[in-house]
């Protein structure tokens, strides 16, 4: 499954001095390269190229919230910040408007796979709460009218 | 005070703290909970454990330190001068309590159907520091619903963990597979394996031994019985010259778990798998319970009374047989019975051969006991790990020895030392090393050449003749042992840069005993360069030093004092079978028709034997070849001492009475002595202790004495137990290196020893054992695999002359190129058969089967 | 007052290295290239500057004990992984003048002899990292980064390390954890990360808006830097404002700078005509303030003394229509969610607390909650391995202490009281 991003891990790997530092990178790749989560088999692979024990690697993955191990999503993670400055500025509204406009609870995907919703603890986004971030992307000062604009714009 | 890593950089400073207003006096850096059990108070732990790293994490040591707002965890805070520490405040007990009531609010509480109930550290806490009544009414975080599998040996229920991790910490920095790890977070956090699959480890259960409570637990044991209806006896685990204590215990007369006790032995609270789950083969079906005559020439062997076996022997073997009969004593038997054994053939049957074990020459065993420096008294593990180069060789110690396997990872980790080893196959402690050098099999002797001769090189410089006579004689070393020069310099670098160096030779030695006078004369040098030079053995059977030590060998008596005439070895006695020059052979506790190297040999000889007598728990190989077969008692049945590799003497403590009719082996070969003589004696394993003492100088003062309750000071060198040196003159006898052929046809070296889960054929009869292996293997390294086109888990042929079996294919990185692996444990593949007396290691081809 | 470290903020092309160097970049590090190490980490000690991350600790003290051996490798790891709910003044810095941090990072590393550099990340934050990674590039293409920097011998490795969603990393030790590739679960101290840090070398943690602190300080003397804001706490500080505020945003001011002065003239005041009920004033382990304590200066010392933290600077607005238990909830659920797992009050008592404030909120409250969630304060607070749950607990005292009635409220009438 690495093997069509080995340039990629192998400027990783220069970073550190030790091949284990690599392996949150690695993870991260992964995923990517699956689609939005990690699997078995992926973490089986990257224990091999760091000389790691596979626990070790679903070790490292399970602590870190934005891995999904083993839990297939959307082509689109939907990230709704719920902490204070959010919660604030009314981002219930902004998780009820996205669970109606989508059709799904939080946690869930969508049936066309288009979108995951789930929440996240403070993005570090709060002089513009409410706010969400999808992939990569933060998305500010939401308002029922502008996410459906947001959503709209994903293919 | 807990075992700290050795440092010696580390500067011995006295400071003087206050606890609990008491005034004590402790080496700076000692940690506050230590200097307060020295003090005499106990502070209560679940994450501590003193040969683990401290991590800090469970909070049930907090302590208050006079001056300072914040409670400090004493596990993890070393003391300083001057500070005056409280252990037993309201603060401190509040505190313990309020722990505790945080841990119970996330545990299961099935305490009624828990296998922990009775014996939880958890349960005995809470009794102890409270809290006695339940605040916690929210819905507690289940990990699962049923408790699952692990592997064959260890079952799970995380919803009762306490996270000490000390479970990982164990497989990690004690056993070093590192198999197990933590996933998830805050109280989702579980530590448990890779998606918790089922595990491919060492199933040695020491994450299970550390649990303080009912979250990793046997699986064999589940749901048989309570803690409180076990009756146990302390005992020596008898499954390799480790000499691990442990307890054994049974119900209703099954045994039914072997544990080891946390600062108990010289193992503390760890055991191999073989330890761990070999007690079955005490309740084995297959145990011997009657004795067993053959009445018929070419007859079957039939059940019948002592007395008519005893009959039979009188009648068959002569009392004045001289040098036409002959003992082999298994190296498992008790101290005690090798003693009374070597007597038996030298007073009664008035023949100087005798010999222990079933698969060594005798002139080589008495050149590695020189060797070694046996004779020179015990030299404690703890002593060899404090040097500044600890160097392996010639032993699989991985696989050989786990826990002294484990010492040695767990000491090196924690200070600044190197670790090297010699041999041909990759092996878990590889890790620890740094310094591996991958030789061929029986190829020690061509590397501890080469390294002495780079050593003297300076000595030599001074003559280009000498210099080139060296060079050549280098290159025919390195070639031999599939070595570079590189290899070689790193390791006399390293020995010549060290003040202090401790050897640990194995068995390969004794395989192939040429390297022996290289072992010897690496020793010497050293210690001419004016080191200090400690020689352990590793050895693979439980009392194979107490063997020796008795005298069970051709060359000398009890205490190494030389025999006036020495008699034949093993190999000398099979060698006269074969010639039909024996009359008798009794043979208690070996095997040598399933474990000497070369099958059709042994066989071929002990049937031309003209009355053998085989005393065994179990109808072995040899038995079956026998005219009379006593049936002998397990460990688990008898008193008695054993001496393990350091030559630490430790004794074992009867558990249940011998199945059947069998007999205590004592009692067995004092009874055979009686026949013929009625004062043969001493009449018990006391009195026999009490003869060996007077006669002995080595065994005189050795303290049997241990501690058998748990405790957390972990003080695990009882050197009282070491047995001290005496005068010996022993020889060491220059071997040929016998050639093992260049064969294109058999590209593979073959290397035999014991497989990890196994030692010798006993093991085959537990049942648990046997299921940790998915079939018998042949193991090759990564490389070869590849290159041959062969892939892991693959049926293969190894064929070598005149033999060939199917076995699975394991693949190791790291291991030798042309070297294959056979573990010689299974009864349906014996290695043996590859074997040609007086031939080196036999070489075979590996094929798809 | 002129802006030294948001000085970019909003403008689109300060994030490239010409434009930095436009406006006088790197010039700092230049100059300290050409001053001997010793002498720039006694100039950080005597500009008093106190550490951005929360603990306000002596950035010049703290490089001071990292050991002088040339031949031992040092490491300095930027601490970007901004999790500290409701702050958000680094990614400003990361987001819009990556060469800051980077220039602020290299004169720091040639101070105490750092031969490497980790900027740690949260993994959230894609955008500023791709900002600091082309950013990295850039500073290697002009050889301010690399081997013989400059032809002054000293070399200089930087890289970049993202987190993936662990507020822990924010603890030194922890966050060294997660750069080797472990579960970052905090280290035990000692020993301490000056002696043996990251790979068990010595190594410096600073934060971002520290490191970007110290160009000015080479620039215009440490003098200049401590004559800014109170002596104790001088120099220019980020503050995040969020909540009911009219213009919500990041205000650089000089520390000392009153509440308020923040809220109602730089902020423009209450977002609409409801009153301010309750004001955090350093990210949320902050203990909250009330109207009363509007005029307390924002500096280490000044919040301490009223009983909460100056923390990172982030400051909560709440009018009157904000239901304190909930808040109270919402942080305890976040301090729960984020515990690490590795010592026992803070991973089996924050949840704990977090299950009763979730009732309370929901009207199911019991009678003698709020008496237990005091107790379990107790049985948390100062007891745990890292200061973690210690937050969660001065949070939830703050809320309790300003606010018990209507925690009661929710206990006896199972329902808010707003």
């Amino acid at each position: 499954m690495l093997e069509n991003v080995k340039e990629e891990i192998q400027a990783t790997l220069k970073k550190y001095p030790v091949k284990k530092s690599a392996v949150m990178d690695l993870l991260r790749i992964a995923q990517r390269e699956a689609g939005g989560h990690l699997t078995r088999e992926a973490m089986d692979e990257i224990a091999v190229l760091l000389e790691m024990q596979p626990v070790e690697v679903n070790a490292a993955a399970k602590f870190y919230t934005m891995y999904s191990v083993a839990r297939p999503v959307g082509r689109h993670r939907i990230w709704v910040c719920r902490n204070i400055s959010c919660s604030l500025m009314g981002s219930d509204h902004i998780m009820k408007h996205l669970e109606q406009a989508l059709g799904v609870k939080k946690g869930e995907t969508t049936s066309d796979k288009k979108f995951t919703l789930d929440v996240a603890e403070c993005l570090g986004s709060c002089g513009t709460a409410p706010m969400m971030q999808i992939d990569d992307e933060f998305y500010e000062n939401l308002d029922a009218k502008k996410i459906d604009g947001i959503l709209k714009g994903f293919k | 005070m807990g075992l700290q890593p050795i440092n010696p950089y580390k500067r011995y400073i006295m400071v003087t703290v206050k606890i609990n207003g008491k005034e004590i006096t402790v080496e700076d850096n000692t940690l506050i909970l230590d200097a307060a059990r020295d003090a005499g108070y106990e502070i209560p732990t679940f994450c501590y454990q003193a040969d683990l790293m401290g991590i800090g994490s469970c909070r049930m040591c907090l302590v208050e330190i006079e001056g300072q707002k914040k409670l400090q965890p004493s596990c993890v805070t070393p003391v300083l001068h001057g500070i005056s520490i409280l252990t037993e405040t309201p603060t401190v007990m509040s505190a313990r309590a309020s722990m505790l009531e945080f841990l119970l609010a996330n545990h299961a509480m099935d305490c009624p159907v828990c296998d922990k109930g009775g014996e939880c550290e958890l349960q005995d806490m809470v009794y102890k520091y409270g809290p006695h009544k339940g605040r916690h009414a929210e819905p507690k975080f289940k990990f699962h619903e049923k408790d699952y599998a692990l592997s064959p040996v260890i079952i799970k229920n995380s919803n009762r963990c306490v996270q000490c991790m000390k479970c990982v910490r164990v497989c990690r920095e004690v056993v070093g597979r590192n198999v197990l790890g933590a996933l998830g977070r805050g109280d989702h956090q579980e530590p448990t394996s890779f998606f918790r699959s089922f595990l491919d480890c060492d199933a040695d259960g020491n994450c299970i031994e550390v649990c303080p409570v009912g979250c990793f637990m046997r699986l064999p044991y589940r749901y048989k019985t309570r803690p409180w209806d076990l009756k146990g006896a302390d005992t020596i685990c008898p499954y390799c010259a480790t000499g691990c204590r442990m307890v054994i215990e049974h119900r209703d007369g099954e045994v039914i778990r072997a544990r080891a006790q946390l600062g108990v032995g010289m193992n503390s609270e760890t055991l191999c798998a073989r330890g761990r789950f070999g007690y079955e083969i005490i309740n084995s079906e297959a145990r011997l319970t009657t004795p067993l005559v053959r009445r018929q020439r070419h007859g079957t062997l039939e059940p019948a009374t002592w007395e008519e076996a005893f009959r039979i022997i009188k009648e068959r073997m002569p009392s004045l047989g001289g040098n036409t009969v002959g003992g082999i004593a298994g190296a498992r038997l008790a101290t005690e019975e090798l003693y009374l054994f070597q007597k038996l053939m030298r007073e009664v049957f008035k023949t100087p051969n005798v010999d222990s074990g079933s698969r060594w020459d005798a002139a080589a065993v008495e050149g590695f006991i020189a060797a070694t420096d046996m004779a020179e008294g015990g030299v404690s593990v703890f002593d060899c790990m404090e040097a500044d180069t600890v160097f392996v060789i010639g032993s699989q110690v991985s696989e050989e020895n786990p826990v002294t396997e484990y010492i040695i990872r767990r000491i090196s980790a924690g200070r600044r030392m190197n670790v090297i080893i010699a041999g041909p196959r990759a092996m878990k402690l590889d890790s620890s090393a740094n310094l591996l050098l991958r030789h061929y099999p029986a190829a020690e002797a061509a590397l501890l050449s080469a390294v002495i001769l780079d050593i003297n090189a300076a000595k030599l410089a001074a003559s280009a003749d000498l210099t080139a006579a060296k060079d050549a004689k280098l290159d025919g070393h390195l070639k031999a042992a599939g070595l570079t020069i590189d290899d070689v310099r790193a390791l006399a670098t390293k020995l010549r840069n060290s003040e202090s160096i401790a050897i640990m030779a194995g068995t390969e030695f004794l395989r192939y005993p040429h390297g022996i006078e290289s072992l010897n004369l690496l020793k010497e040098l050293l210690r001419s360069l004016g080191k200090k030079v400690r020689v352990m053995p590793l050895l693979d059977r439980s009392n194979q030093r107490g063997a020796w030590e008795m005298g069970v060998h051709p060359a000398f008596g009890p205490g190494y004092v030389k025999a006036p005439a020495p008699g034949l070895g093993i190999s000398g006695m099979l060698d006269a079978a074969a010639d039909n020059s024996m009359d008798a052979l009794y043979i208690a506790g070996a095997d040598p028709a399933a474990l000497y190297p070369d099958e059709a040999h042994v066989k071929e000889a002990l049937s031309k034997v003209r009355f053998l007598v085989v005393q065994d728990i179990f109808l072995t190989e040899t038995a079956r070849l026998a005219d009379v077969v006593l049936p002998g008692a397990s460990f688990a049945e008898k008193d008695g001492m054993l001496t393990n590799q350091e030559g630490r003497a430790q004794i074992i403590r009867k558990l249940l009475p011998p199945p059947g009719k069998a007999k205590v082996d004592l009692d067995i070969i004092r009874a055979l002595g009686e026949m013929y003589d009625r004062s043969f004696g001493p009449k018990n394993a006391a009195l026999v202790l009490d003869e060996i003492r007077r006669a002995q100088p080595m065994y005189a003062d050795v303290s049997l004495a241990f501690n058998n309750k748990r405790n957390v000071d972990n003080k695990l060198d009882n050197k009282a137990a070491l047995v001290k040196g005496t005068k010996a003159a022993l020889t060491i006898r220059k071997f040929e290196q016998a050639a093992s052929g260049q064969d294109a046809q058999y590209p593979f070296m073959l290397a035999t020893g014991n497989h990890l889960f196994h030692s010798g054929r006993l093991t085959n009869y537990s049942k648990t054992l046997n299921d940790l292996m998915k079939g018998m293997t042949v193991e090759i390294s990564e490389e070869d695999a590849l290159a041959s086109g062969l892939a892991a888990g693959e049926r293969v042929l190894v064929s070598g002359a005149g033999f060939s079996v199917t076995l699975m294919l394991t693949v190791k990185k790291g291991t030798k190129r042309g070297v294959a692996f056979i573990a010689e444990n299974f009864d349906a593949a014996p290695v043996n058969r590859f074997f040609r007396k007086g031939k080196g290691a036999p070489r075979v081809k590996i094929t798809k089967a | 007052m002129e802006k030294i470290l948001l000085k970019n903020l909003n403008n689109p092309d300060a994030h490239k290295i010409d434009v930095y160097i436009k406006g006088g970049g790197y010039k700092a590090f230049e100059a300290a290239l050409k001053l001997q190490p010793d002498n720039i980490i006694q100039m950080v000690k005597d500009s008093g500057l106190r550490g951005r991350g929360g603990a306000g600790f002596s950035t010049g003290l703290k490089w001071s004990f990292i050991p002088k051996d040339p031949t031992i490798k040092k490491y300095l790891c930027c601490n970007a992984d901004e999790g500290e709910p409701d702050t958000f003044k680094d990614r400003g810095i990361m987001d819009w003048d990556p060469h800051l941090l980077i220039e602020g990072m290299l004169i720091s590393s040639y101070a105490f002899g750092a031969s490497a550099s980790y900027v740690y990340i949260r993994g959230e934050f894609a955008f500023g990292a791709k900002r600091v990674q082309a950013a990295i590039n850039e500073a290697y293409a002009k050889r301010f980064l690399g081997k013989n920097i400059l032809g002054t011998g000293f070399n200089h490795d930087m890289y970049i390390h993202c987190g993936f969603g662990a507020y822990i990393c924010g603890e030194e030790t922890a966050l060294l954890e997660s750069i080797e590739g472990l579960r970052a679960q905090p280290r035990k101290k000692p020993p301490f990360p000056a002696l043996a840090g990251l790979y068990g070398k010595p190594t410096v943690i600073n934060n971002v808006e520290t490191l970007a602190c110290i160009p000015a300080i080479i620039e215009r003397g440490p003098k200049w830097f401590s004559s800014i804001g109170p002596e104790k706490s001088p120099g220019p500080k980020i503050f995040g404002v969020s909540g009911h505020v009219k213009k919500p945003g990041l205000y650089e001011l000089p520390m000392g700078t009153t509440l308020r002065d923040l809220i109602y003239n730089h902020c423009g005041g209450m977002l609409t005509a409801k009153p301010l009920k309750a004001v955090i004033p350093g990210g949320v382990s902050a203990p909250m303030f009330t109207a009363k304590d509007l005029d307390t200066p924002l500096d280490f010392d000044s919040v301490a003394a009223k009983g909460s933290m100056l923390g990172s600077g982030a400051v909560i607005v709440m009018d009157e229509s904000t239901c304190i238990v909930k808040m109270a909830h919402i942080i305890n659920r976040f301090f729960s969610h984020e515990s690490c797992g590795k010592c026992t009050p803070c991973r089996d008592g924050s949840p704990w607390v977090t299950n009763i404030l979730s009732r309370l909120e929901h009207g199911d409250g019991r009678p003698g909650d709020v008496e237990l969630l005091e107790s379990l304060c107790t049985n948390i607070f100062g007891r745990t391995f890292c200061p973690l749950a210690d937050g969660a607990v001065m949070a939830l005292r703050g809320a309790m202490k300003n606010f018990r009635e209507e925690f009661l409220y929710h206990e006896k009438h199972k329902r808010c009281m707003v």
